[in-house]
């Protein structure tokens, strides 16, 4: 079972937070800081997988987590879940990211929190794996994306104008989730 | 594919907000844009004019925003929850998504919530269906499970619900079993759940594996049918070509999630029988492993990864099974590549399920043969994640024939090891030394050495054990006082060792003394000289041992009491020091030599038991303890401290009165005395160094098949009359299983739990627990089981059975449980007493003065009492008695009886066909230490059974 999931960035600001239990605001907190000091200090060679802190339960529950350029992606699990399947979940969720944003950035995450979590909502319910199929999660998310606009009708208008403002405002910001060709593939026998 | 145009679709106001926010210099500003938008918002919600769905939205938006940043919110609730009956999806999902981000499952507003998701799961749009259930299960409340637990199950065999509600329904039900397991079992849905695994929908099969996983190890029986349906699902997608796998294909290989999910399933249950089935499985796992020789169809690490998380689930399956050598020699040579992998990860998961391997008999010595390349990982790694899996492992594998390779690295790498496991290395290394020493010297150098190198991670339990094996072995002894006493010559040595050298060098100094390198006064003044440095628990210690030198060495005695009356001491700040000092030159001064001696000799060989290292190692390991396991090891935790017990015979001089005199020696514990800390009290006497009194022997018809028959019985005896003054702690303990119990009693019905821990690595195997009765119940206690007993017991983890009962009529004895399970392959077996006695069925009744005396003259026929008069067994103390009558089942009654000594109590035996009274006094005589006890009952059988049962525990 998936006890939560936290994506990061290389500073410790939280960019998606998904419990499956509930913590308050203040243990949140806690625990992505808590976690990311737990993780940041790991080179990027090390393996993806560590005790958890005391915080989120300790050594009966592992975080599994994947680096991307300016993301930290960790999911704290337990003893229930395969390692590695966990690991390639992370990789589906970042690929449907990258598919359902055309190029994922740091910044998709940050103005599109709702749109994210749907996404998420697809593919992990209740701390369990819902679905792992990419196609699927995709179309699934594009289906609520047909009913949202045909719902916004007219409000539809100022939002273009927001678009506009977005890419105005933060023209120097660099796309800088790029995805995932992990450095130094080892060549598998 | 298209992709969403969503960058145009944001709402206006939020990405405003958002942008200010990311333009904030400092957290000062950033904070109050913040306020300001949040005063916005609050104004908004509370202001006269509706807002319409869309501003509602934007503004939950927002919050969610402010709540990620890390701002409690605490408004906006009603809000959201007023969303949920938008019909726009948009404007419900939004509001679902913040009640399940935000509102925490205790909220007021949960009934207008669950309210909401009623009407939406039965909403004909499978969108709205969807919503529903995600909501029902991230929040997976108690509350949820009793309002949906009905409704779910019917979505997910339901034929009209749609692939994407079905497998929502599944995990969703999922959660609400987790949440409340007891509540649900869903038998009469098992065979429809079960046939879930043949769908045409891959995702639906997916999510029905997880269900099943825990369905059928909360109730395997009614789900052992999915055994043959996994085997044949998992074989359709290894070894077919041509399947039409959907989308599910990932990078090359066929649906790995849910072939790795019926893996996890299939080990739910040992292996199939019938030889098709099995068949089939061994030709899976032979493809599995296979494939992993194939070149890759991928140079993506995703390939890799995605094969080998099917491969490693596939060796787990192979190490459940442990009945076929072949597959466990090839998995563990698949594994032995992986240690040299250049990928981390794949060497941490190598090492570790390498661990499992090392346990199975026939894979244990081809795991020995990559002992080199697990030492050069502990060396190399990087990573100390990787570095603790190696340590584990070594752990894992050690035997008689390399341990001391073995031990040697563990203790070379504790020198530089990460501080975070020194104190688990430190206690593997401990129970390595101990368990494979050959000869006694290299554990004793060992341990030292362990001292020297990581004092500080040396626990209590380590330095107390060794000690506790000096004692108990005559050729350690003289080696070892050798061997402390130069170690303490060193110019810094760690207190740990201080202690170790002082209680070690009190009982057998006198070994080296002839030497005059190692004389008595240079033995005494190189501990003294460690004595200032010390705290004060190792002073106390010192002390102990200075008395017993005054023993030893008659020729140092003046130099010793001189110590013991320095000021220093007798008027140390620390009471414990203080009275030592005082009692110790006491009684070196008056007492003649001959009582000294006695008091003073050598300390007796300790019980063999089980190492308490043992036990806290097993806590630090990561297991599904459930609190039963918990409790006990809580308590291990803390054994008898041995520097206590320095040892004072009880039949020796003057009185027993000088036993608390000294404080030298917690008496014996009469384990009645404290009812709070029930399961502490069941070891504390147990677990005490002086051999426990064998206490009534309530049953001999017992039998427990464990090593020491005879030891086990007594043990598991003096357990059992415990359980006549409670409900709940452990029944019986051998070196394979622990058994506890815990019982409700309501009227005249209960329900027994009993938990059966497995205290072994290993699995045990056709385990069987069936309750009994002799011929003397029949009729009287009917007994059910609630659900069939589990079959087997995973290593380290802990199974549940419950059994219903019911008194029909009064009865004396008590119903059996036979245990029967299978370890390294002996079957064994072990007959028990089931707390079931009749007073559980007894409740106290309150009543004043005058009703008592009333009642108590109407049962003033001969038949109807019986008294008894008996040598008390325990310091007789009121408070005590009330807590045993009280726990027995009795009201006592106050200020009834004259005698404040006196207590009275009531009781009323209530079975289904009839309600027995009964009434007891028992009166204490301080001076002859006796007790008359009476008790009056209208049944006159039950009157004379409760007198019997009550006489030996008073």
């Amino acid at each position: 079972m998936i006890k939560a999931i936290l994506v990061f960035n290389n500073h410790g600001k939280p960019r998606l937070l998904r419990f499956y239990q509930h913590y308050t605001e203040e243990q949140q907190q806690q625990i992505v800081r808590e976690t990311f000091h737990l993780v940041s200090r790991r080179d990027d060679d090390v393996c993806s997988f560590l005790e958890g802190g005391t915080l989120i339960g300790g050594s009966d529950y592992k975080l599994i987590y994947r680096h991307y350029a300016t993301l930290y992606f960790v999911f704290c699990v337990d003893s229930s879940e395969s390692e590695l399947g966990i690991l390639d979940l992370i990789q589906v969720f970042v690929e449907t990211l990258d598919r359902c944003f055309e190029n994922v950035c740091e910044l998709d995450l940050i103005f599109h929190v709702d749109k994210v979590q749907y996404i998420l909502a697809e593919i992990v319910m209740g701390g369990m794996v819902l679905e792992t199929n990419m196609n699927d999660i995709c179309s699934r998310f594009l289906e609520q994306d047909k009913l949202e606009k045909s719902e916004a009708g007219l409000s539809a208008a100022p939002a273009k104008a927001a678009a506009a403002l977005k890419n105005i405002d933060l023209p120097s910001l660099p796309k800088d989730l790029k995805l995932p060709d992990l450095p130094k593939l080892p060549s598998f026998r | 594919m298209p992709t969403v145009s969503s960058r145009g679709d944001a709402m206006r106001g939020l990405a405003v907000f958002i942008s200010d926010i990311r333009n904030c210099k400092s957290k000062e500003a950033e904070s109050k844009r913040i306020n300001k938008e949040l005063a916005n918002i609050r104004s908004k919600f509370k202001g006269d004019k509706t807002l319409d769905g869309y501003s509602k939205k934007k503004y939950v938006c927002k919050l969610l925003f402010i709540f990620l940043l890390g701002h409690d919110i605490d408004f906006g609730h009603m809000e959201a929850v007023n969303l949920l009956s938008s019909n726009k999806y948009t404007e419900k999902q939004i509001g679902y998504l913040f009640i399940s981000v935000l509102v925490s499952s205790n909220s007021d507003l949960m009934k207008l919530i669950i309210q909401n998701i009623k009407n939406d799961i039965s909403s004909p749009k499978p969108v709205h269906v969807n919503l529903a259930l995600h909501c029902i299960a991230n929040i997976g409340s108690a509350e949820m499970s009793e309002a949906f637990g009905q409704e779910v199950p019917k979505l997910l065999v339901s034929a009209h619900a749609s692939e994407s509600v079905k497998q929502s329904a599944a995990l969703c039900l999922l959660r609400l079993i987790r949440t409340l397991p007891d509540a649900m079992t869903y038998a009469e849905w098992a065979s429809r759940v079960i046939h879930l695994l043949n769908d045409q929908h891959m995702g639906v099969v997916t999510s029905a594996a997880s269900l099943i996983h825990t369905l059928s190890q909360l109730s395997p029986g009614d789900y052992k049918g999915c055994v043959s349906l996994a085997v044949s699902r998992l074989s359709r997608i290894v070894t077919s070509t041509y399947t039409d796998l959907q989308d599910y294909t990932y990078y090359f290989v066929p649906a790995p999630w849910l072939s790795v999910k019926l893996l996890r399933l299939l080990q739910c249950y040992p292996v199939p029988e019938e030889p098709a089935v099995r068949g089939r499985l061994v030709e899976c796992l032979e493809t599995i492993l296979n494939k992993c020789q194939e070149p890759p169809k991928s140079k993506k690490v995703q390939h890799s990864n995605s094969k080998n998380a099917v491969l490693f689930e596939a060796i787990n399956l192979i190490i459940h099974i442990d009945s076929e050598p072949n597959l466990l020699v090839r998995a563990c040579n698949q594994l032995g590549q992986f240690l040299q992998h250049r990928e981390t990860n794949l060497r941490y998961l190598a090492l570790e399920s390498m661990c499992l391997l090392a346990g199975s008999e026939f894979s244990a010595d081809a795991v020995k043969k990559h002992r080199e390349t697990v030492i050069n990982a502990l060396k190399t790694e990087r990573d100390v994640s990787v570095r603790q899996r190696a340590v584990d492992l070594l752990y894992a594998m050690c035997d008689k024939t390399n341990s001391e390779e073995i031990v040697a690295e563990m203790l070379a790498y504790l020198k530089k090891a990460d501080y975070a496991i020194r104190e688990e290395m430190v206690l593997k290394v401990a129970i390595l030394s101990e368990k494979y020493a050959s000869d006694y010297t290299w554990y004793v150098d060992t341990i030292l050495q362990l001292i020297r190198v990581a004092g500080d991670y040396v626990s209590e339990e380590v330095w107390h054990r060794v000690i506790q094996i000096v004692i108990n072995r005559d050729d350690a002894q003289g080696y070892a006082a050798k061997t402390v006493f130069e170690n303490l010559q060193a110019p810094a040595c760690h207190e740990n060792m201080v202690k170790v050298g002082g209680y070690i060098l009190g009982e057998f100094g006198n070994l080296i003394a002839g030497d005059e390198r190692s004389s008595p006064l240079v033995q005494f003044n190189l501990l003294h000289s460690k004595f200032h440095l010390c705290t004060p628990s190792t002073r106390a210690l010192l002390l102990s041992t200075y008395i017993k030198f005054i023993n030893l060495f008659p020729e140092i005695k003046q130099t010793i009491q001189n110590v013991l009356q320095n000021d220093n001491q007798l008027r140390n700040a620390d009471v414990e020091l203080q009275q030592r000092a005082l009692e110790y030159s006491q009684l070196s001064s008056i007492t003649s030599q001959d009582v000294l001696a006695t008091v003073l000799e050598e300390m007796p060989p300790f019980p063999e038991r089980e190492s308490s290292i043992l036990a806290k190692l097993k806590k630090k390991k990561p297991a599904s303890v459930q609190a039963i396991e918990k409790e006990e090891e809580k308590m291990k935790k803390s054994p008898p401290s041995i520097e206590n017990h320095v040892n004072v015979p009880k039949e020796v001089p003057a009185n027993t009165n000088s036993v608390d005199l000294l404080g030298l020696s917690t008496p014996p514990a009469t384990p009645q005395q404290s009812t709070n800390s029930l399961l502490v009290d069941v070891f504390g006497s147990v677990d005490q160094p002086v051999a426990p009194k064998p206490e009534s022997n309530i049953s001999k018809s017992e039998t427990a098949g464990s090593v020491d028959p005879e030891a086990a019985q007594n043990k598991s005896n003096l357990l059992f009359s415990r359980f006549l003054f409670k409900n709940s702690g452990v029944l019986f303990e051998n070196n394979l299983i622990q058994v506890g119990v815990k019982c409700e009693f309501k009227e005249h019905t209960g329900r027994v739990g009993l938990f059966f821990g497995n205290k072994t690595g290993n699995q045990l195997q056709n385990f069987s627990a069936s309750v009994s009765m002799g011929a003397d119940l029949q009729g009287k206690v009917n007994i059910a089981p609630q659900k069939e007993a589990p079959t087997q017991i995973d290593g380290g983890a802990q199974v549940q059975h419950f059994v219903n009962l019911e008194c029909i009529t009064f009865f004396s004895g008590s119903p059996n449980l036979q245990l029967r399970y299978q370890h390294a392959s002996t079957p064994q077996q072990v007959t028990l007493k089931l707390p079931v006695i009749i007073n559980k069925f007894m409740e106290g009744t309150n009543m004043p003065a005058a009703d008592f005396f009333n009642r108590w003259k109407q049962l003033g026929q001969p038949v109807q009492e019986t008294q008894k008069i008996f040598q008390a067994n325990h310091p007789i103390d009121t408070e005590a008695a009330k807590t045993k009558l009280t726990g027995f089942g009795m009201s006592v009654l106050i200020n009834v009886d004259p005698n404040p000594d006196n207590l009275v109590g009531s009781g009323i035996v209530k079975t289904k066909t009839s309600q027995i009274g009964c009434l007891l006094r028992l009166e204490p005589n301080k001076e002859a230490k006796m007790y008359r006890l009476t008790v009056r009952s209208s049944v006159g059988e039950v009157a004379a059974l409760l007198c019997t049962m009550l006489e030996e525990h008073f």
